[in-house]
């Protein structure tokens, strides 16, 4: 008879646990069975009424039973729970399409984004930065390199002049001459700065820019052109990122000779042709030379013992090229549309 | 300059790469070719020639003789021939007086007789047109047609209307008026040179004709003037009339002296030849000191350390060679050169190999990497501390802006500057661009406006320079200065601290302003909101909201707030010596002390007093809030601290904590207007 009781129990209590559909009906289950006027306790607890032999016999079948149940209970519970942890998360659903909040992000200008990464490539290839005033003298801006008063040449540089003497550098190059006088060769120099030109702004003409110079001078005879193109040609791939190729041509800057212009291939289109370049394959970006004679005369040295490039380009342009600006004026408009996108 | 492409040709013995080719071999060896453009059977070639070289290149044959150079054909002058008429004498017919060889260093002419003055031959008026130049009749289109060529500037005058047939050049007399070619009066001075005879000016020396000695069709005899003029002259007289031509322009680039000859001889064997001209014997022609070629050493061994590259002696005497430099001495590695007097631009050994390395090819010159010693670069601080700081903004939400370094006059006016402190500039482009900038802050205003149809809370900084006139002298310093909207003093505030904080400078605190009356008027700032920022001794900077006057004046809807620092005193000031402070293993304890005080005390002295109070145990105060309201009386406020205690060593005791707190109270209720409440 007990037998019998403990087989229906285990078909009946199988049954019942698949049923329950969440933790708490299977709990009130498990006290329906196990708890203290559980019917499997109470089959339990009347075993200490019985005689020794069936005791026994019904006594392990009962214990076997109990277990049994707590694992199909266990196994049950761990469904449920999964089960339900799985719909709770479906509710928990976000639109993962919806903006970001927006957190206040600062934004440094392009020029000096710009000017850092020439600053950075010039100093691993062992250039000191130097800079220089932006008020300047005819000596110091003309005359110590070599560009004659009364000279046509001087018309390359439209000049801006101050009431009461003196003129805003045209250009980052007198910073040679300064440098040179106090400190002796051999060095390796970058000037980065504001330059001015008496012009009329437009997408390509600003009153005031940002040149950086560069001059290399070492013992007479060690320095030459091909060590200028090596030494350029490294910047141009650090700062384009790509294996651009570089072109010199021939040019006239009264404080360098020989003299030449440097294109650099457009690292736009890569030389197939395309707006940045007109089509042409090539971007001019660079005046560059052997340093002028006179130039080491005026600034105390002789020329005779030294030797050496000094380049220059605007660093502007370089930004425009690499960013695709069509217009200088964005630069200095102070315009946060334009600069929230760097 | 526009170059006729079937004209060069001419002088090349051989056959001449298309104009497209030519042009890319021009750019890689001489010049570079800005626009090439077909113009009927012709080419349009528009050359962009260096200013060192416009002495022999702002002419067919000086291109020309490039071009022979590049591409290996040969070059070719026009042989042409002259017949002299026999019976008279130029140099009887025609008296010179030079006043000053400095000035005139070449005086040549030659006389032309019987001319039938016309219209020119249809080719040569299509070059001229091709050129940009306005055909007029055949002897000034000869005498135009012969300066493109060789580059020399001729001019013909009618020798009828020359006085006593003789020809001054002197300077002109102050006030002395002529009238040009072109109808236009000029008044002139001691600056510009003149062709003159005896009782009037003929001519503006080297810049343009004068209507009264003009060739016209009645015209028979012509003085055909080509001269060689000092090109500082020239250039200061074209400046001070303000008229440049295309003989001004030649001449300023100096011109060699020996070129005028042959020009002159070029241009009446063309008159004889076009104008049916009867050419009087020889040439009048005042040459006091023969330009000779000049002589340049030339190292072989330097030049292949300056290329950085050898190029093969054979080839560095071709390339010479066909430029018409002679080798005077061969004595490798040594060359003596001579340099023919049309190339003004060679006088160093440098230029001679500037002319070696451009025709062998720049492009043949390999990179190498220069072998030096390992000279560590210099460290630069104030770009350094510039990066450094502009980083920190960034981190707090500014966006950097770059302004011009200059403001206008209108700026001047709302802002109130004396003049006397601002550097002006003597010819500036426009009214917006008259003074350098005295401040960063007017600048940052307008891009405020700009900025305010498109962003409501804008924060921007710009580090740049500005120059102020102290006396005679002229200062440029570097400022930092930022703006932002919204009433928000104490997060302005906030960024400061950060910055000083970051950069190492702990000993900052700010000051309450007191403008005098007089200031105030025109300042700024709003008279009560706004703060001197100090280190121990000095004022580095100011903080403050913008008065409301100059906001009307920018048109700003919104109040703002303006920081502006020294960068040159926060650069010198800042350090990178930072030194960690071990975390104390021991807990910290929290007391709190309210207060009430009466309106106007300042922050800063109740923390003082428990600062000093306090002793090292006290390791931080928060005042942490600041209320006034119904619940206190009027006048007043209270003030809530957080007061954090902590030893390094130990862990305090709340009889410790507690006989601090106990002082720190007594001491803060000593001030009779001040209550503590806790």
């Amino acid at each position: 008879m007990a037998r019998i009781n403990l087989k229906r129990l285990k078909n009946k209590a199988k049954k019942e646990i698949v049923k329950t559909q969440n933790l708490k009906e299977l709990d009130k289950l498990f006290k329906k069975y196990s708890g203290k006027r559980g019917e499997l306790t109470s089959i339990l607890r009347s075993l200490k009424e019985m005689p020794k032999t069936k005791r026994l016999k019904v006594g392990r079948q009962a214990n076997e039973l109990k277990e049994f149940l707590i694992a199909q209970f266990d196994k049950r519970a761990k469904f449920l729970k999964d089960k339900s942890e799985k719909e709770s998360k479906k509710k928990e659903w976000i639109d993962v399409t919806l903006p970001g909040e927006k957190i206040l992000l600062g934004h440094l200008h392009p020029l000096t984004q710009t000017r850092r990464k020439v600053e950075e490539i010039f100093q691993s290839l062992g250039f000191s930065v130097i800079e220089g005033p932006e008020i300047e003298n005819e000596w110091y801006n003309f005359d110590t390199l070599n560009i004659p008063k009364d000279h046509p040449a001087r018309d390359f540089w439209d000049t801006l002049y101050l009431k009461g003497g003196g003129l805003l550098r045209t250009h980052t190059s007198p910073v040679q001459v300064r440098f040179l006088e106090k400190n002796k060769p051999p060095l390796r120099i970058i000037v980065p700065g504001r330059v001015f030109r008496h012009e009329a702004t437009d997408a390509s003409h600003e009153i005031n820019f940002y040149q950086v110079e560069g001059l290399m001078v070492d013992d007479k005879g060690k320095i030459s052109i091909a060590h200028f193109k090596a030494i350029i040609e490294e910047f141009f791939r650090r700062f384009f990122g790509k294996r651009v190729k570089i072109r010199l041509r021939p040019s006239f800057f009264p404080f360098t000779e020989p003299s030449f212009e440097v294109d650099v291939s457009c690292p736009i289109c890569g030389g197939k042709g395309c707006s940045a370049c007109k089509n042409s394959s090539w971007i001019e970006i660079m005046g560059a030379g052997m340093v002028h004679p006179n130039v080491f005369k005026n600034s105390g040295l002789n020329p005779k013992d030294w030797q050496g490039f000094a380049f220059g380009m605007g660093m502007d342009r370089l930004a425009m090229v690499k960013y695709k600006i069509n217009d200088i004026r964005l630069f200095y408009s102070g315009d946060l549309r334009f600069l929230k996108q760097f | 300059m526009k170059f006729s492409y079937n004209w060069l040709k001419e002088y090349l013995k051989g056959k001449v790469p298309k104009p497209q080719k030519l042009a890319e071999l021009l750019t890689l060896h001489s010049f570079e070719v800005e626009e090439v453009e077909k113009i009927g059977s012709d080419f349009s070639l528009d050359i962009a020639v260096l200013p060192n070289r416009g002495p022999d290149c702002l002419s067919h044959v000086g291109i020309a003789r490039d071009i022979a150079v590049i591409t290996g054909i040969k070059f070719q002058f026009p042989t042409f021939k002259i017949q002299e008429k026999k019976d008279v004498d130029a140099k009887n017919f025609l008296s010179l007086e030079i006043r000053d060889k400095n000035d005139c260093p070449r005086y040549t002419a030659r006389i032309v007789t019987d001319l039938k003055i016309a219209s020119s031959p249809k080719w040569m008026q299509k070059r001229l047109r091709l050129l940009g130049l306005r055909p007029i009749n055949n002897i000034v289109d000869i005498a135009n047609y012969v300066m493109l060529e060789t580059g020399q500037p001729l001019h013909a005058f009618d020798a009828d209307k020359i006085t006593n047939n003789k020809i001054i050049v002197r300077r002109a007399k102050k006030g002395e008026k002529i009238i040009t070619l072109d109808n236009e009066k000029y008044t002139l001075d001691r600056k510009v040179l003149l062709i003159a005879d005896p009782q009037k000016p003929l001519g503006i020396a080297g810049i343009k004709g004068g209507k009264g000695s003009e060739v016209t069709t009645k015209t028979k005899t012509i003085v055909l003037e080509s001269a060689n003029f000092n090109p500082k002259v020239i250039r200061r007289g074209s400046q001070k009339i303000n008229l440049k031509t295309d003989a001004s322009w030649r001449f300023e680039h100096g011109i060699d002296a020996n070129l005028t000859e042959i020009a002159v001889n070029r241009a009446v064997a063309l008159m004889q030849q076009i104008a049916e001209g009867k050419v009087m014997k020889g040439m009048v022609d005042f040459y006091p000191q023969k330009v000779k070629p000049r002589r340049v050493r030339l190292n072989l061994i330097y030049l292949t350390q300056l290329l950085g590259s050898k190029v093969d002696i054979k080839e560095v005497k071709n390339i010479l060679a066909k430029l018409e430099f002679k080798i005077l001495q061969s004595k490798p590695p040594n060359l003596l050169v001579e340099v023919p007097t049309f190339r003004l631009d060679v006088n160093l050994p440098e230029d001679l190999i500037e002319e070696i390395g451009r025709m062998a090819g720049l492009q043949k010159i390999p990179s190498i990497f220069p072998q030096t010693a390992l000279i560590p670069p210099q460290r630069n601080l104030d770009i350094f501390w510039a990066d450094f700081i502009k980083n920190i903004l960034k981190e707090a939400g500014f966006t950097e802006v770059y302004n011009p370094s200059f403001i206008s006059t209108k700026e001047i006016e709302i802002l109130n500057y004396k003049i006397s402190k601002l550097i002006e500039i003597e010819n500036p482009t426009s009214a917006e661009f008259q003074f350098l900038r005295p401040s960063l802050i007017p600048l940052l205003l307008k891009n405020i406006r700009e900025n305010q149809k498109y962003f409501k809370d804008v924060r921007i900084f710009e580090l740049g320079k500005i120059f102020k006139r102290r006396n005679r002298k002229y200062e440029e310093k570097r400022m930092l200065t930022g703006v932002m909207t919204g009433p928000s003093f104490y997060q302005a505030k906030g960024a400061i601290d950060a910055i000083c904080n970051k950069l190492g400078i702990s000993n900052v605190w700010y000051d309450s302003y007191e403008a005098t009356p007089e200031e105030s008027e025109f300042s700024f700032w709003h008279p009560k909101i706004c703060a001197e920022i100090k280190t121990d001794h000095e004022e580095i900077g100011f903080l403050g909201e913008i008065s409301s006057k100059i906001l009307e004046g920018f048109e700003i809807k919104n109040k703002l707030i303006v920081f502006d620092l020294d960068f040159e005193k926060l650069k010198t000031l800042a350090s990178e010596e930072h030194e960690y402070t071990p975390i104390s293993s021991y807990p910290a304890a929290i007391r709190d002390i309210s207060l009430l005080v009466p309106q106007e005390t300042k922050v800063i002295e109740v923390l003082n007093i428990i600062d000093n109070i306090g002793g090292h145990l006290l390791r931080d105060i928060d005042l942490f809030d600041v209320y006034k309201g119904e619940e206190i009386p009027g006048g007043t406020k209270n003030l809530s601290f957080h007061l954090i205690y902590q030893a390094p060593d130990r862990t305090l005791t709340s009889r410790e904590i507690d006989k601090i707190q106990q002082k720190i109270i007594k001491v803060l209720e000593k001030n009779p207007d001040w209550q503590v409440r806790i």
